[in-house]
């Protein structure tokens, strides 16, 4: 059964088969990089020494980060191209239990998901830059 | 309801206004203030506070504002892409940017804690329940033991080096900077400065006790000249060695606990009393110091302090207790 098309809605791509990890898949990396920032500068801090300079530490963050949005970024683009179109959604009409409609619902969760986690990426990022010690 | 129910009415919202008038102006004392900055840190947390607050009244006048708009406005129906825009601009953009914006404004005001400058005085502070032993440390490295009160030269860093004996504490001195956490086993360094003359109140500011709110202490800033003169009158040994009241201390034991230096140097458990009679203060900033209150200290310090280690001294006949709060007074 084919759903009813909204007025202005155009065919896209729906994505195939279970893809759910999609949606948890951005949620993943933040926690991932919020772990490794957490736990690399505590153990890089603790090997040596409360006075020691974080530069290094610092540089090893930074290429966490632009790993994970790097990640983030390429999973919102496939995404991208699945979600229904707009944010208040007068696209297309949840309306039916059709395969399309789920991939369509869930990928616009995951591209909401995606720009939170890079958000969070990023905040997790910014006092990292203004810590100079291990102090 | 009647007449009298809006006589009755009228009561309670006076009331109200007098309690709620009395608790606002309880705080308007400036000793323990950090909105009344008297050192550099405690200016910067100032004026954080007060960006973070004109910042979020802001957003508020905006929030409320719209919601205001949402139901008064005019009713007519928006376009899908005004309500994708307000919605995208309104709900993501202006929070991630303004949080960032405070976040980085926040952070920009860490201390670089690089400073390889050494400061101008270096005092070592160790909390317990629920006291302060302090030691400033001089040119030539010799410590000066002293205790619940605090004094720091005008315009100049102090480096306070702070670790505790029990629990967590935390050193606060809310006029002069931030606070700092006194933790057993590890030692943590402050650097306050002083801007301005004055006596002002450092606090714990980590629940460590019944005696938690007890557990304070005055801090004096005075010029460089009077603070020199101070630190040389501490650093000198007691006052007064002999005579009734001395040996009244030495007799009931006092000395198993407290040092008064020159009298009795074996104790360490409590404060350190050599130069105790100059103190504003009694059981770390519990009581103004006053020969009243010390007798009635030295009875029943468990009423006054509640979970103080000092027991009772009731027992003494009374002249034995008035020679001692005599030769205490006068350890100048």
């Amino acid at each position: 059964m084919s759903p009813q098309r909204a007025h202005n809605e155009v065919e896209r791509e729906t994505g195939h088969g279970t893809d759910l990890w999609r949606v948890i898949a951005a949620p993943i990396i933040w926690a991932l990089h919020f772990l490794f920032c957490y736990v690399f500068v505590a153990v890089y801090c603790e090997k040596a020494g409360r006075t020691a300079d974080l530069f290094e530490a610092r540089l090893w963050v930074m290429g966490a980060t632009a790993l994970a949005l790097g990640a983030i970024f390429w999973l919102t683009l496939r995404i991208w191209r699945v979600r229904a179109r707009s944010v208040t959604d007068d696209d297309f009409e949840f309306e039916h239990n059709t395969p399309e409609e789920r991939h369509r619902f869930l990928s616009h969760a995951a591209l909401m998901l995606c720009v939170l986690s890079a958000v969070a990426v990023l905040y997790i990022v910014i006092p990292a830059l203004y810590l100079s010690t291990c102090r | 309801m009647g007449q009298a129910g809006r006589a009755i009415d009228d009561r309670y919202w006076r009331l109200a206004f007098v309690a709620i008038t009395a608790v606002s102006l309880g705080a308007c004392s400036s000793q323990q203030s950090a909105l009344h900055p008297a050192g550099e840190q405690a200016r910067d947390v100032a004026d954080l506070f007060w960006f973070m607050t004109i910042s979020g009244a802001l957003v508020w006048c905006i929030v409320m504002g719209t919601a205001i708009y949402a139901v008064l406005g005019k009713k007519r129906p928006r376009s899908e892409r005004f309500a994708d825009r307000f919605v995208l601009i309104g709900g993501v953009v202006f929070p991630t940017v303004g949080l960032a914006a405070l976040l980085v404004y926040g952070l920009s005001m860490l201390p670089s804690w690089t400073e390889t400058e050494a400061p101008d005085l270096r005092i070592h502070v160790v909390a317990e329940q629920f006291w302060w032993r302090m030691a400033y440390e001089g040119a030539d490295g010799v410590r000066i033991d002293t205790a619940n009160e605090l004094h720091l030269p005008l315009n100049a860093t102090a480096e306070f080096v702070l670790t505790s004996t029990d629990v967590i504490h935390s050193f606060w001195i809310p006029s002069l900077g931030g606070k700092m956490d006194a933790i057993p086993g590890r030692t943590n360094v402050l650097r306050l400065t002083s801007s301005k003359a004055g006596v002002y109140r450092g606090v714990c500011a980590e629940f460590c006790g019944p005696s938690h709110a007890l557990m304070a202490f005055p801090v004096v800033v005075h010029e460089a000249d009077d603070f020199a003169s101070w630190l040389e009158q501490q650093r000198r040994p007691a006052a007064a060695s002999t005579g009734a009241g001395a040996e009244a201390f030495r007799a009931a034991g006092c000395g198993a606990c407290h040092t008064v230096r020159g009298v009795s140097e074996a104790g360490s458990v409590g404060p350190d009393l050599t130069h105790f009679g100059s103190r504003r203060t009694l059981g770390a900033g519990t009581l103004p110091l006053t020969a009243a209150h010390l007798a009635d200290w030295l009875v029943a310090p468990e009423h006054i302090k509640p979970g103080v280690r000092m027991p009772s001294f009731a027992t003494l006949p009374d002249a034995e207790r008035d020679a001692i709060v005599q030769f205490l007074l006068e350890l100048k």
